[in-house]
């Protein structure tokens, strides 16, 4: 069973209430609907790691503690200053909805995210199992559409744009409606989750590297905790400013049609083959059974439990699948041609999208085997995809495929 | 032969029927503002209750509330309301308990009066608490109110036509129930009204649980919640369709024209649900096959907010409609049995009797 960290602020809370709204609601509630007051939120832990690295309950106490230390909770959460996360962000978006007299809200990360991200961001809301593709679990902290090099994280900018543009032909909407404070105050708080949810399985694996002396215990001091397992990964979110992809620019005199051509070229040539997953009609028709590396995770944990022999923790494994993992969905190949773009409409975005490829997705990246100016050769192919010749919208229909081939 | 201008001067004024009719009127302003309190999660924009920022509710200044932020706006509305409903319905009781009213109406607006209060510390306590579960109960709450409140105006105002109350209708007459036309064959025909308003009702529920899901929710409970929801929508389609075609031709006029109205609403209402998928989660991968979209959905939007909002309204409606409607088709003489106010020995079926007394009166 996960562990309850906020356990104590229920008793406290409940505690503090005033002994005629206790009764009213008691009588209320039991006589309406037989069941209790909603419980605070807290944060899940990460069971599928923590099952795969066979931890005991000792152990997932023991991360549940550092991470309550380190983190705090999802009303009242704390950043260690080694995150250079602002905290006053945080508690914008952390906690319950509530408003101030002048309309200033508070709890924006569960008013507007946490019915698909989860209150943990483990992507597991109760709306998530609706959604196709499911949303985005931060917890290993891999983000797909961002301007750095694919190992790297995103920038603060780039989740600005997520949020403001939404990602279309999927359920994350747009919050362009949302003030910029009240969006850099998400922006900080899914970074929080991230670094949380990643800090979380680094002290799971970490239970794997000890030796024989620590008796299945994690040394909890500041030079492992916070050196070891903290900043490497805090460390990773504050290099994404430097690192850009460098986008050479495109040239004043570029004849589009002859870019167009080329970029075609090197779509069906063996060194970009991106005919490979997105078809030869570029309708995303090609190789359609892979898995993104949520997905994959849990496929693949899935195979090797066919191989286990110890069969109480096949049996916990399973229950976790049933509970704590959503059933696993192929990624397929993106369709050119309707005009749709998941990370951006803008050249660049499909540029960043060429040369990184998909961080997480089978996408690969270019970088290295193809130059940045075949890359805008590219680009300007797949720009031009979803148009007919005659320059209207509309060539993901198959009898204007035809004509366009 | 009195003109028209004298009988109206001499009927005195049904003062039950209008102040019924005020209160319907007032709490589906209430409902619509407690919708949107729900769409925009303003539940928590005043942190107080009963007062309001510290002010008492009633003195809040109108100018802070009304030009105020949205939230404030929506969320003291909805308590202004609120309170109007609850003096209405004192109002209402005052009138009836000082007249001369069937105990079928006594009844229902003693119901009233004990829901209203009920409703009003749900609301207070959901503030108070800021607790999810109660908001669920306030908002089963709510649709219940409406229902005695939509049965209310029916049943004041049939005192005009002098069918409210037995004491009203004519001295019991064997002969007439003879002649009344038989009930028909189909039983299953005669349940479906009772079915329909309970199944609207479920319904509301079932979608309240779905509006007010914590974050903690389970993906497969929420997932099964909203496949019971979309069962009962199926089910609800079905009753409309089944009342439409229940009805014989001896049967109510007015219930006839009622399923029709659920019927419509039913179908608008189909619509509406599938907006508010759309607008809270996007259209479905195979919609957007046919249909691409490149633009993502915009959170909050006036439009998606006003479909959203407007799926509750109209889900409100067709309950209001099928009590109406259930009222017409032989409710009102099961009420009546119910509070014991039905004239004793009447040996025909209410269906039929309800013909003939329409008849009669």
């Amino acid at each position: 069973m996960p562990t309850n960290p906020t356990l104590t602020a229920t008793s406290l809370r409940a505690a503090s209430m005033r002994p005629l709204q206790s009764c009213l609601l008691a009588l209320v509630v039991a006589a309406t609907t037989g069941c209790g007051a909603t419980p605070p939120a807290w944060f899940r832990s990460n069971m599928v790691e923590a099952t795969k690295q066979k931890l005991t309950p000792d152990q997932e106490r023991q991360v549940a503690t550092v991470l309550l230390a380190m983190f705090g909770t999802p009303d009242d959460p704390v950043a260690p200053p080694e995150t250079g996360l602002d905290v006053a962000k945080l508690q914008l978006a952390a906690g319950p909805v509530r408003s101030d007299i002048v309309g200033r809200k508070n709890g924006l990360y569960r008013e507007h995210c946490a019915h698909c991200h989860g209150v943990t961001g483990d992507a597991l809301g109760p709306t998530a199992a609706f959604l196709n593709p499911y949303p985005r679990d931060y917890r290993p902290g891999v983000f797909k559409f961002k301007s750095t090099e694919r190992a790297d994280k995103p920038t603060h900018a780039d989740l600005v744009r997520i949020l403001e543009n939404g990602i279309p032909g999927t359920s994350m909407p747009s919050f362009a409606l949302l003030s910029e404070t009240q969006v850099d105050a998400l922006v900080e708080y899914v970074k929080y989750l991230s670094i949380r949810g990643e800090t979380e399985i680094n002290l799971m694996r970490a239970f794997f590297e000890l030796d024989d002396e620590a008796e299945g215990k994690l040394p909890e001091t500041r030079e492992f905790l916070v050196g070891e397992v903290l900043e490497p990964v805090a460390e990773k979110w504050k290099a994404a400013a430097d690192a850009l992809i460098p986008v050479p620019e495109i040239p004043a005199d570029l004849d589009l049609e002859a870019s167009i051509a080329k970029g075609r070229e090197l779509f069906y040539g063996d060194k970009a083959n991106c005919v490979k997953c997105h078809g030869p009609t570029g309708l995303g028709d090609g190789q359609a059974n892979d898995y993104d590396d949520w997905n994959k995770s849990i496929v693949e944990w899935k195979k090797e439990l066919g191989g286990a022999d110890d069969a109480s923790w096949l049996s916990r494994a399973k229950q976790v699948l049933t509970g704590d993992a959503l059933e696993p969905r192929t990624i397929p190949p993106r369709n050119l041609r309707m005009g749709i773009y998941r990370g951006g409409r803008r050249p660049i975005d499909i540029y960043y999208r060429v040369h990184a490829g998909i961080n997480g997705a089978p996408m690969p990246a270019a970088k290295g085997t193809i130059s940045p100016e075949d890359i805008w050769h590219i680009v300007n192919y797949v720009r031009s995809l979803p148009y007919t010749l005659d320059g209207e919208l509309g060539a993901d229909r198959p009898a204007l495929v035809r004509d366009r081939f | 032969m009195a003109t028209s201008a004298e009988s109206s001067a001499a009927a005195p004024v049904n003062w039950p029927a209008v102040v019924a009719w005020t209160l319907l009127a007032t709490t589906a302003v209430l409902l619509s503002f407690g919708a949107l309190v729900t769409t925009y999660d303003a539940a928590m924009a005043v942190p107080d209750w009963p007062g309001t920022f510290g002010h008492n509710m009633l003195l809040f200044p109108f100018a802070e509330w009304f030009w105020g932020p949205w939230d404030l706006f929506l969320e003291h509305g909805h308590r202004l309301l609120g309170a109007t409903v609850g003096m209405l319905t004192l109002l209402l009781a005052a009138i009836v308990f000082s007249g001369r009213s069937s105990p079928t109406l006594r009844w229902l607006v003693a119901a009233a009066v004990v829901l209203v209060v009920v409703q009003g510390a749900l609301g207070g306590l959901r503030v108070i608490l800021d607790d999810k579960t109660v908001a669920k109960v306030h908002a089963c709450t709510g649709p219940l109110f409406f229902a005695v409140a939509t049965a209310i105006a029916s049943i004041a105002s049939r005192r005009g036509r002098g069918a409210d109350r037995a004491a009203d209708r004519p001295s019991h007459d064997p002969a007439r129930e003879v002649a009344a036309p038989p009930p028909p064959s189909w039983a299953l025909g005669a349940a479906v009204p009772t079915v329909l308003l309970v199944a609207a009702y479920l319904q509301l529920v079932a979608g309240a649980q779905l509006r007010h899901a914590d974050a903690t929710l389970a993906p497969t409970t929420f997932r099964w919640m909203v496949i019971l929801h979309l069962l009962g929508a199926a089910a609800v389609t079905v009753l409309a369709a089944l009342a439409v075609v229940a009805w014989q031709p001896h049967e109510p006029p007015a219930a006839r024209r009622w399923s029709r109205v659920i019927l419509a609403l039913v179908v608008c209402q189909s619509l509406l649900g599938a907006g508010a998928w759309v607008f809270t989660w996007g259209a479905p991968a195979w919609i957007q096959e046919a249909w691409p979209v490149a633009e993502a959905i915009r959170a909050r939007s006036p439009r998606g907010a006003m479909v959203v909002t407007a799926h509750v309204l109209v889900g409100m409606a067709i309950l209001g409609s099928a009590v109406a409607m259930a009222l017409e088709w032989g409710g009102m003489e099961r009420l009546e049995r119910l509070v014991g106010a039905a004239p004793r020995g009447r040996s025909a079926p209410p269906r039929a009797a309800a013909g003939a007394v329409g008849r009669v009166a």
